[in-house]
């Protein structure tokens, strides 16, 4: 177990690192490239907390497919951040305020990995036995996800639909721009 | 001792890895550096669910056919997995938000969008006002 947490605990520290990084970072290309290797990081975290099917999605989904939209989106996107204008001291102060409190609030979780902890109480063991009983697929993770909640799994199948088909609709109309549009309107006026 | 001192430092880094994304999505003006920043707190979330749901000496939740095996808890797994894939759809959507922002204004900063409103706010106030007096003559 201190060996696990040892090697959480590595891991984590790059996460906070590859974030900070994330902070400093001004170009495009940096940024996502560091977003997608936190994502791998997290995904090897997820192996080491024995959440295996979690670690595959994170790492196909989480480092895959959303860094590939990052990189489509870059490309018709400026490729600099500029400096910030504004005074960022407020949002930092309310940043810091809030870890402060959770940090705070963290003496009263339970311990990592402790067997009498309330969340490992209520339903889960009833699923862990229904799974090889009543449903036969001996992974736990599937027959939930499929069978006990297949409603939340429906409502994530609409949610990525109407995503979707929002994403669809806002870059169809790409060409048209409102502003254009309003600016010939403006010379035809002042033409008038 | 040591085991507790490390799984505190578990949820600290957590806590630190939320905030910094928070920072991102409430102190930057950049639309991009404002999703990476709601990815990155996306992520710290899971971490944080998935270490709730692990059990000290615990296999992963795959049934085996030996007795008194330990599993870890699969539910915070299985809204994680939920919860990735409306990540990447929430992502997807506010990247093509970004695109459609960037062909209107030109910039995705979020200064100088509010600037070019505001001129364009007292252009509108200025036209609507040469209509009125027109009107009067």
């Amino acid at each position: 177990m201190i060996s696990e947490l040892i090697i959480n605990a590595f891991l984590v520290s790059i996460m906070l690192a590859i974030a900070i990084a994330l902070l400093k970072a001004r170009t495009v290309i940096y940024t996502v490239l560091l977003t997608s290797a936190y994502s791998l990081v997290a995904a090897l975290m997820f192996i080491t907390l024995d959440a295996v099917d979690v670690a595959f999605t994170e790492a196909s989904v989480g480092a895959g497919i959303s860094t590939i939209l990052f990189l489509a989106a870059m490309a018709f996107l400026p490729k600099k951040e500029e400096k910030n204008v504004t005074n960022q001291a407020f949002p930092a102060l309310l940043c810091l305020t809030l870890g402060g409190v959770l940090i705070w609030c963290s003496f009263d979780l339970p311990e990592i990995g402790l067997a009498t902890s309330p969340i490992h109480q209520h339903i889960v063991p009833e699923y862990i036995l229904g799974s090889r009983d009543d449903i036969g697929i001996p992974n736990i993770v599937t027959s939930v996800l499929a069978s006990y909640r297949g409603y939340d799994t429906f409502g994530e199948t609409i949610v990525v639909f109407t995503a979707g088909i929002a994403v669809l609709a806002i870059l169809k109309n790409n060409k048209t721009s409102l502003k254009k549009i309003k600016s010939q309107k403006k010379v035809a006026e002042n033409g008038q | 001792m040591i085991s507790s001192a490390l799984g505190v430092w578990n949820y600290w880094v957590v806590f630190l890895l939320m905030m910094i994304g928070l920072f991102l999505v409430i102190g930057r003006q950049n639309f991009l550096k404002k999703i990476v920043g709601l990815t990155i707190f996306q992520t710290s979330v899971f971490l944080l669910y998935i270490t709730f749901g692990k059990i000290k000496g615990g296999t992963p939740p795959i049934l085996n056919n030996i007795n008194e095996t330990i599993y870890s808890n699969p539910l915070p797994h299985v809204l994680i997995l939920t919860a990735i894939v409306v990540g990447v759809a929430t992502t997807a959507l506010g990247l093509s938000l970004v695109l459609r922002i960037n062909s209107e204004y030109g910039s995705i900063e979020e200064e100088d969008i509010s600037a070019q409103d505001l001129v364009d706010y007292h252009d509108q106030i200025e036209t609507s006002k040469t209509v009125s007096i027109k009107f009067k003559k």
